[in-house]
């Protein structure tokens, strides 16, 4: 009995919520024979059930593991469909820089975020951890981003965070840019103080910011 | 003319430019206000009262003349549960200070160098002082040098924390202008009073203590002696002070015998300091010939492995749960904190509230019960999760989110659980790591020794329960207090300790677990109750 297309990215949806590997692949076949298009069985399946994963986890509902286990079944499904997605459609994704600030090596959060953007479409550029804030702005510009993401375990390396805003700043290319600021001891207030467009308090919370900052941008 | 502020429990007051903050006129007067967040206005931990109404220090500008109430600390200090015995073992009496009578004056010695000289004979009055400087808190003790006596002991928070709680944040704020100043001055005024109290307690003049083993994290060291930590907090994380050497105690302002002498003991690693290294000697890690796993659970969980006297050392980023902090309704481990609890069989509830006062909060060793019990009793899930199935009246709703109910006012929320998942993820996965260098799995540990005043507070049923220690591990975990404590009494008391350890602390294996292949996937792992 087949199924119909929303049936079936529903179903891709729930098989990413649920964590269910075998089920993303097996759908994700299914989707391949019955020639649904690839882009929009991604787009309207796995990753709105990456979408949802995201939202459990803003709740504390689900925590690290799970979001790591929900990316694994959208990246199983995701390897099956990429080959059919047609090259008109690989339109341009926005791009983001992000990075652990310079002095601070821990960068677990930093990789949270990184693959929950990547999983809502957006080309993330990994700077990596110990990031001096000149970096930032030269690879920021380099690869026409729009948006930058630093973090910081450290309370100590914070002012790095102001650092690269400030070089922005002076480069005179700022408002090129959409700067967000994260992780543990970051605040929205510290985010405001030194300037920074916006600040989250989680990965889900990072890719809401990005999303919101791109619709202003189309 | 500028506003006065007023502050009543202090009986001080200052004349302070229009818009002023609660909290930097405070600061100014040296009150110790607790502000962890350093005034940004996110902890709210900066409570004070004007006209019976609450308000945050930081966050409430003078702009006429007010008075101030501020929360008692002479009465926190009280009521504060601070661990400052630990557990030792026997050594001959062989301190570093020495005094010899000529007939005439009296020689002070520390080692072959000679200190100083005292009219008439005073040979009799030795003492020295052992200062665990904590993060949170302060212990001193003053220890006959003649008998090995420990004399009296004080305690009490670190002022340093009105500024700046965790570590962290305190290497930042000695980083801004006159931090450091103000930090090492706080704190060595807070010494000295405590010398005196001290000495006062054991009946002995300030003058007779003529040597301070200073027994701190190298955070501590570094603030305690003026040094600007600075390189400490950013990556590679390098610390200026290296231990294994002296101050003169007259160049840090300490009001002892003018001849004094500071010893700092040698550090392990930037972030395995020298409140370790006196833990480790006085568990002899280094004689004992079984597996012994050695943790000090705090902000930042400091856990050595020994196997066979062959050593690995790592400090794990816990964050400040443990402590009561990004716990909704987390406090520090005074009065009206929940400390323990426990759920029957039948499914009742028993907990036990430090003072005599009801419940206002959750202790980091409240916080371990319950989190434990509701991982044994399925009410929490492996994962982390509150339950779907399980029946509990405890569990309700609060604001639309579940939440474990232990009165009507103090709770458990999911994300509060997810705090401590991290924090338990951070040491656990510390402790694997451990075991990796040394080839070790935990079956083969033989013994696990708790230090720390905190530790001291936890059962190891709650340790196992949610998984800080591996299961392995049961029934064998003892708890050995204040052995930054007990071990700087050790080097004031044997001076061969001086030697051995500086060389015994480089041939531990440091473990840097940030920058370990695969320690993500371990970290991940280790989330899980």
């Amino acid at each position: 009995m087949p199924r119909t297309k929303q049936e079936l990215y529903a179903l891709l949806s729930d098989a990413v919520v649920e964590m269910d590997e075998d089920t993303s692949v097996a759908l994700s076949n299914e989707s391949v024979e019955a020639g649904y298009d690839a882009f929009e069985t991604i787009d309207q399946g796995l990753a709105k059930g990456m979408e949802r994963a995201g939202k459990l986890f803003d709740e504390s509902e689900y925590f690290v593991p799970e979001l790591l286990m929900c990316a694994d079944a959208l990246n199983a499904g995701v390897n099956i469909l990429k080959p059919y997605i047609k090259t008109e459609e690989q339109s341009e994704k926005h791009r983001i820089v992000i990075g652990v600030i310079e002095g601070d090596t821990h960068d677990i959060g930093k990789n949270l975020v990184k693959l929950m953007l990547s999983s809502a479409g957006f080309e993330v550029i990994d700077l990596g951890r110990d990031v001096p804030p000149i970096s930032f702005v030269e690879n920021a510009i380099k690869e026409n981003a729009e948006i930058i993401m630093m973090s910081s375990l450290m309370t100590t390396t914070m002012d790095g965070m102001k650092e690269t805003i400030q070089l922005l700043n002076e480069k005179g290319v700022r408002e090129q840019f959409k700067v967000a600021v994260g992780g543990g001891p970051v605040s929205s207030g510290f985010a405001e103080k030194i300037g920074a467009d916006g600040y989250s308090s989680n990965a889900n919370q990072a890719v809401k910011l990005a999303n919101e900052w791109c619709r202003q941008i189309k | 003319m500028q506003p006065i502020v007023t502050f009543v429990n202090e009986e001080k007051e200052i004349a302070v430019p229009h818009g002023t903050t609660v909290l930097e006129a405070a600061r100014q007067l040296y009150i110790t206000l607790e502000s962890p967040c350093n005034g940004i206005g996110t902890c709210g931990k900066c409570k004070i009262k004007i006209n019976s109404e609450t308000f945050l220090a930081c966050r409430t500008h003078i702009t006429q003349n007010i008075t101030v109430v501020t929360e008692n600390k002479e009465i926190e200090n009280k009521t504060l549960k601070i661990l400052a015995e630990g557990k030792s073992f026997s050594y001959p009496l062989q301190p570093f200070i020495t005094k010899n009578f000529d007939g005439e004056k009296t020689h002070i010695c520390g080692g072959d160098k000679h200190l100083g000289t005292e009219t008439g004979n005073t040979a009799n009055l030795l003492y020295g002082v052992s200062v665990d400087i904590g993060t949170t808190t302060l212990v001193t003790a003053i220890i006959n040098l003649i008998n090995g006596k420990e004399e009296a002991s004080e305690s009490r928070l670190n002022p340093q924390s009105a500024y700046a709680q965790d570590v962290l944040s305190r290497i930042h704020f000695a980083g801004s202008d006159d931090g450091l100043a103000t930090l090492q001055k706080t704190l060595t005024e807070a010494l000295n009073t405590m010398f005196a109290e001290t000495a006062a307690k054991a009946g002995i003049s300030t003058e007779h203590i003529y040597e301070a083993v200073y027994s701190g994290n190298t955070a501590m060291l570094h603030l305690a002696c003026g040094v600007n930590p600075k390189p400490l907090g950013m990556y590679p994380y390098i610390s200026q002070i290296n231990g294994g050497e002296y101050v003169a105690a007259a160049d840090l302002s300490l009001n002892i015998s003018p001849w004094g002498i500071v010893y700092l003991p040698p550090i392990i690693s930037s972030f395995v300091g020298a409140d370790i290294t006196s833990g480790v000697l006085v568990s002899q890690l280094f004689e004992r010939k079984e597996t012994i796993l050695f943790i000090d659970i705090g902000t930042n969980g400091e856990i050595v492995l020994a196997k066979n006297g062959s050593l690995a050392a790592t400090s794990a980023a816990a964050g400040p749960a443990f402590e009561g902090m990004n716990i909704v309704c987390g406090m520090r481990a005074g009065n009206g904190a929940v400390e323990s609890f426990h759920i029957s069989g039948g499914g009742s509830i028993s907990f036990q509230v430090i003072g005599n006062v009801p419940a206002a909060g959750i202790c980091g060793s409240g916080l371990l019960d319950i989190t434990g019990e509701l991982v044994r009793t399925g009410i929490i899930g492996r994962n982390g999760r509150f339950s779907v199935t399980e029946k509990s009246e405890q569990l309700r709703e609060k604001e639309g989110k579940k939440a474990f109910f232990i009165t009507d006012d103090v709770y458990l929320t999911q994300n509060d659980v997810r705090q401590i998942q991290l924090a338990k993820g951070a040491i656990r996965s510390g402790i694997e790591s451990l075991l990796t260098a040394l080839d070790l799995t935990a079956d083969e540990i033989q013994l696990v020794e708790i230090a720390g005043s905190f530790g001291y507070h936890l059962n190891e049923k709650s340790l196992l329960d949610i998984g800080l220690l591996p299961a392995a591990l049961k029934g064998k975990v003892r708890f050995v207090g204040n052995t930054a404590q007990s071990g700087g009494i050790a080097f004031l008391l044997n001076k061969e300790f001086r030697e051995k350890m500086s060389t015994a602390v480089t041939e531990i294996k440091k473990i840097e677990l940030a920058n370990d292949e695969g320690f993500e996937k371990l970290f991940v792992a280790s989330l899980a109750f």
